[in-house]
């Protein structure tokens, strides 16, 4: 049986088809103003036979597909497994929020916290402030990796944190440490849910921001725990809605 | 959530069945009418026997909407607990009818937005604050708490020309006690699994309950007993066997913040009971009877209430034990006000409580009045069932 899962987030849309436990598709794309027309041309002409939805824009295409939907938390929860069957601690950054969870032995929810309803601290934050200082995405975690020290940042919200940034490079403060700055910002938000809810051993860092590498050294130095990005950090919401779909 | 059966013969069977609001409004108004002065109330501890007592009818103030929140930020800061912001909203702009029919206002020394709150709006009625003890165990903080309550009794006889008697108090306070018994009883059919009533109509009952008296409610009373009785009868009930009970603790809710409830059942749970002072809180006690000192035992009941505004307020623990141990339900929700430290403090003890005691998942949820978060609400409140 082909199991699929549909997470449609804020800023992307994810679809991952399973079959015998193994991850046979997984597609993503950008979120448009009609979530649920972006679903359904991600789903295209992908072959499964149940599929469950989870993200934001869960409850649009329950409807629509009649299909049955699972909060972001459980999804990531159970997709976080698939990846790594004995995680307990889970970060996960996207495009407009950030959970922390842990798991029980079992792999059970058992905390789990989530950001305020802005978007500082989370993938959305890094894009306004890496465009900010003039970088793409992969130019910017290379700035901060590489900057000697760190400019400290001290808005947390995203609109005024970008015209500190402004203010700070035009006194002359280096670009890459202000990259620096920004990254441990957005990690110590997250290290602050993270600290709510973790338990020792390793923290799976899931979702978009998992692939900027300047987050995941700070986070692994900050928390003294090892991380761990699985090789699709996307993908884990629509993995675990999947899953659930059994 | 629904009923297990179509057209249900609701709880409260009027013409402002789903709108406790009109209702209390309609029944103020006809006191009113009838030369009964009105006094506006915005906490549990505004001692209502006293005010019956004088001859005087309580209103709940408005205090639950979102839409007087702008007027009240052009003054207020807006960092400050909307309950606080709506209810000084309401009072400026002047869209509280409950106030506009009010001829005096109870205030209390609870948390501190709501002291200085009442400082601004004093002018605009007579109004009595009245000095509540935070340490409610210490020897002296009964009976500083009864002197306040014997100066607001002379306060209100002055203001209206009316005056009490202790006799009058007792008869009160036998009055309230009946009510809390007949308004448990009406619990016992939300303790079933599944539970006879919805959220809706024992919000609707509490709303009713703290305004109107034990002589107008007793018919009122019939009907509802027979009406739940019958639901008994042929088997109807609420939700479903399997959905999840959810006890929902934490600050008042009602109005805008009721998102909170309708989420909870969108998420397919069930809210069997709502201990906040909107909810169940001031039923769930009986004030001491015949002790020779009505407005000493008055004092006592409400310097019991379980606020956080009290510390170390461990009675809200073991209050919460009993609503746990009656209602048995499966997840404990709490829901804190934006910016109400009091309350957002406490829910450290509270969490801690509820899951190594009854072993229980729990959930805060900070908000206010408005719908913007209420995605991000939905999805906490689906994963919390989602574990269950
Ligand atoms: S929660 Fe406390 S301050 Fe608020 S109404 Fe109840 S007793 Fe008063
Ligand atoms: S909810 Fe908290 S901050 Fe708001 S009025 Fe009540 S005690 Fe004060």
């Amino acid at each position: 049986m082909r199991i699929a899962g549909i997470d449609i987030g804020s800023r992307t849309v994810k679809l991952a088809v399973l079959e015998d436990g193994q991850l046979i598709l997984s597609r993503n794309t950008m979120t448009s103003y009609n979530p649920l027309a972006t679903a359904q041309e991600l789903m295209g002409d992908a072959v499964f036979d149940v599929i469950t939805a989870t993200g934001y824009g869960r409850h649009l295409i329950k409807g629509h597909l009649d299909c049955p939907v699972i909060s972001e938390i459980t999804a990531f929860a159970r997709g976080a497994r698939f990846f790594s069957s004995d995680c307990r601690s889970i970060l996960d950054i996207g495009g407009q929020d950030t959970k922390a969870i842990s798991l029980d032995q079992e792999g059970n929810l058992r905390k789990f916290e989530m950001n305020d309803k802005c978007a500082a601290g989370t993938g959305r934050f890094l894009e306004v402030m890496a465009t900010a200082l003039g970088f793409t995405i992969e130019e910017f975690s290379k700035a901060g990796l590489s900057a000697g020290k760190a400019v400290k940042i001290n808005s947390t919200c995203t609109v005024f944190a970008e015209s500190e940034v402004v203010s700070l490079t035009a006194q002359g403060a280096a670009r890459d440490e202000v990259a620096l700055g920004i990254h441990k910002a957005i990690v110590s938000r997250s290290i602050g849910l993270l600290k709510k809810v973790a338990v020792p051993g390793e923290i799976f860092f899931a979702g978009g921001v998992a692939y900027n590498d300047c987050v995941r050294v700070l986070l692994e130095k900050e928390m003294g725990q090892p991380v761990f990005v699985p090789s699709d950090p996307q993908i884990v919401g629509a993995v675990g809605a999947a899953l659930s779909s059994l | 959530m629904t009923f297990n059966v179509s057209d249900v013969k609701p709880l409260i069977n009027d013409e402002f069945t789903g709108e406790p609001t009109k209702r209390a409004l309609q029944y103020i108004s006809n006191q009113r009418a009838s030369g009964m002065p009105v006094v506006g109330l915005y906490c549990g501890y505004a001692p209502l026997e006293v005010i019956r007592a004088v001859g005087a009818v309580p209103a709940i103030l408005c205090a639950f909407a979102d839409k007087p929140i702008p007027a009240a930020e052009e003054v207020l800061p807006a960092n400050l607990c909307p309950l606080i912001k709506s209810s000084y909203g309401y009072i400026i702009t002047d869209t509280c009818p409950f106030f506009g029919l009010s001829d005096a206002v109870v205030a209390e020394t609870t948390c501190d937005g709501k002291k200085k709150m009442f400082e601004l709006i004093s002018s605009h009625r007579p109004m009595f604050v009245m000095d509540l003890p935070q340490l409610p165990d210490e020897a002296e903080a009964r009976s500083n708490w009864a002197t306040m309550i014997s100066k607001l009794k002379g306060f209100l006889e002055n203001t209206f020309g009316t005056s009490g008697t202790s006799e009058g108090i007792e008869a009160e306070i036998q009055a309230t006690n009946i009510k809390n018994r007949l308004i448990r009883r009406v619990y016992e059919y939300a303790e079933k699994k599944p539970p006879l009533l919805s959220w809706q109509e024992l919000y609707e009952l509490s709303y009713l309950a703290q305004v109107a008296t034990t002589e107008h409610l007793l018919p009122i009373f019939k009907e509802i007993f027979e009406t739940i009785e019958e639901r008994d009868d042929k088997g109807i009930y609420y939700g479903s066997p399997s959905s999840p009970r959810v006890l929902v603790t934490g600050c008042p809710v009602g109005g805008d913040s009721t998102k909170v409830y309708r989420i909870i059942e969108e998420a397919g749970g069930i809210v069997v009971a709502m201990d906040a002072c909107s909810g169940m809180k001031p039923f769930l006690s009986d004030i001491e009877e015949k002790t020779g000192d009505p407005i000493g035992a008055v004092a006592q009941h409400y310097l019991e209430i379980p606020c956080s505004c009290m510390t170390p307020n461990t009675r809200r623990l073991t209050e919460l034990d009993k609503v746990i141990d009656r209602f048995q339900p499966d997840a404990i929700v709490e829901v804190v006000l934006h910016a109400c430290h009091s309350y957002n403090i406490e829910a450290y003890k509270i969490m801690t409580h509820v899951k190594e005691k009854h072993n229980l998942p729990y959930l805060k949820i900070v908000t206010d009045y408005s719908e913007g978060d209420v995605e991000q609400i939905r999805t906490r409140v689906e994963a919390l069932l989602e574990s269950i």
